[in-house]
């Protein structure tokens, strides 16, 4: 149970960590098409 | 019967509701299959929490966690949020052209086919969609009939005509009607697997208790049938092989980011980060909705050691409500299991119905249509094929989620190449594609025949192999093929082109 638990846990990091990188590469781009509003999580 | 009358008529109410506002929304073709590429994140989250979790989750992943223990944890709740953590990937390349695809065969012409009159590989691509999302909608419409009939006491056959009747209610509205009745099923869902799941743990006295039970027993799963190894049920690799344990993973996760569905998705948020967002909330949520299905699955062998003879492990969680759950408590969960069908079965049944009329016959006849026609003929599409799959579901299929596995992995096959390289590698052209998407499916089919323990990994070995052979041994693509997915200012030629790819 705790090895299941944990890869689900490392997995849902992992999610979290990428999505904040790829919004920071969308402010990075400054394309405000694209979603960028000068603040990571802000989306419009 | 008086709670689970009352329950169900304010949701049919709500159903009916969402889709008449819809209707008037839905307007343009854009509207009617993306939702006008303008959907916001709340409702982007809605409805992809509720897309994600359907019967195969809702039913198969308990009965799962039921029969093979803690290892379903890792194959399909790991493997599905390791899917889903790679969609933003897509989300990220996909969302960039200013005129984005429609669908995902649509994307896929865009890409690798953007001067074709008739596209060949769009049609194709339809093609495929079609037939995978009809299964997957059968799919949906016997889980619904299955526990329908076994709390409701209704037959069958009853339960999935009068299903046919919500998902045409859902899908008449097109994308939004979809959206916004999906985020109300997300709201059912979650109060009606956290309730099942609270009265779970208090029946079998909490987590502690259920593991130690796990750990000892040795009831076969159905009655009558062989004694379970003892603790098998708690070790990481359950009643599975490493082999077979590791192929549902990757056929769930990396199946899932190549769905067209999923692809499609990513296209309907008003931008990029709306696109990624939408994931991370919806992997948030989701912690509510998987966290009490494992409680229930697992809690589910403590309560009721073995199934009766004749039912398969699709059947515990109805069991379960059917003898231990108060009355009011059962009508939650029925609706939530009703809300988890419905929200998957109305957007494959969408996408269903777009490949086969926008993507294969508009495509191939080079038809052009007013919106107003649009609407109508994809509606008819929509009922025709809805009665297909009710049909279909008449005789009950295999396994829910392992169905569900099947498919994703002939998806992750056939697909996975051609949207990762194609949004990731400039290189990447119309020889790679037909490669990528033959090699990919028909390999997967083989080994799948052949019992291949690993059919997804073959597939996509081979077919990476075919795919650069065939890129290394033809022409570069041509510019306006990869640059909207790549720069953010296109040059002139390429905008006409993409334009002109909308307007045909």
């Amino acid at each position: 149970m705790f090895i299941a638990m944990t890869i689900w846990i490392i997995i849902m990091v992992f999610s979290v960590a990428l999505n904040t990188f790829l919004c920071w590469k969308v402010e990075k781009s400054g394309v405000k098409r694209w979603g960028a509003t000068g603040r990571i999580f802000k989306y419009k | 019967m008086f709670w689970y009358i009352t329950v169900f008529c304010f949701y049919i109410f709500f159903l009916v509701w969402a889709n008449l506002k819809s209707l008037k929304v839905a307007e343009s073709i854009d509207d009617y299959t993306i939702g006008g590429h303008k959907i916001g994140l709340l409702l982007s989250i809605g409805t992809t929490t509720a897309t994600w979790i359907s019967v195969a989750s809702v039913i198969g992943v308990p009965g799962y966690l039921y029969s093979s223990g803690v290892a379903a944890i890792i194959g399909w709740v790991a493997g599905w949020c390791f899917g889903g953590a790679l969609l933003p990937i897509v989300a990220y390349k996909i969302r960039r052209p200013e005129l984005p695809a429609r669908t995902f065969p649509e994307f896929i012409r865009h890409r690798f086919e953007p001067f074709q009159k008739k596209s060949t590989l769009q049609a194709i691509v339809g093609f495929l969609m079609f037939v995978g999302y009809l299964l997957l909608v059968n799919i949906q419409v016997s889980g619904f009939g299955i526990v329908f009939s076994t709390i409701t006491g209704i037959d069958y056959e009853i339960a999935i005509f009068g299903f046919l009747l919500f998902i045409m209610i859902t899908s008449f509205g097109g994308f939004w009607s979809v959206a916004a009745t999906d985020t109300l099923n997300t709201v059912l869902i979650t109060i009606g697997v956290l309730l099942a799941g609270g009265v779970v743990w208090k029946l079998t006295g909490g987590m502690s208790r259920i593991l130690e039970t796990l750990s000892v027993t040795t009831a076969p799963t159905i009655a009558g049938g062989p004694e379970l190894d003892k603790g098998v049920l708690t070790s990481p690799l359950g009643t599975f092989s490493f082999g077979a344990l590791f192929s549902i993973f990757i056929s769930n996760s990396l199946g899932t980011p190549a769905s067209p569905h999923w692809v499609t998705r990513m296209l309907a948020p008003q931008n990029i980060k709306v696109a990624i967002l939408q994931i991370m909330g919806t992997i948030f949520l989701l912690i509510f909705i998987m966290s009490p299905l494992i409680v229930i699955g697992l809690g589910a062998k403590v309560l009721i050691p073995s199934i009766p003879e004749g039912k398969t492990t699709d059947y515990i969680v109805p069991l379960l409500i059917q003898e231990y759950t108060p009355s009011i408590i059962g009508a939650v969960t029925l609706i939530a299991i009703c809300a988890a069908a419905i929200s998957t079965a109305n957007s494959m049944l969408l996408h269903c119905a777009t490949s086969l009329y926008y993507d294969v016959y508009l495509n191939i006849f080079s038809k052009k249509v007013t919106d107003k026609g649009f609407r109508r003929w994809l509606r008819l599409s929509v009922l025709l094929i809805a009665i297909a799959a009710v049909v279909l579901a008449i005789d009950p299929p295999w396994f829910i989620a392992m169905g569900f596995v099947y498919i994703y992995g002939g998806f992750g096959s056939a697909f996975f190449l051609v949207v990762f390289l194609g949004l990731y590698w400039k290189r990447m052209n119309r020889a790679g594609a037909y490669t990528g998407i033959i090699m990919g499916s028909v390999s997967y089919v083989m080994a799948k025949a052949s019992g291949f323990a690993t059919p997804f990994v073959i597939a996509v070995t081979a077919s990476l192999i075919g795919v650069l052979i065939a890129v290394f041994l033809t022409r570069k693509p041509p510019v306006e093929a990869y640059e909207p997915y790549f720069t953010a200012d296109v040059s002139h030629t390429t905008q006409k082109v993409n334009a002109a790819m909308r307007d045909r």
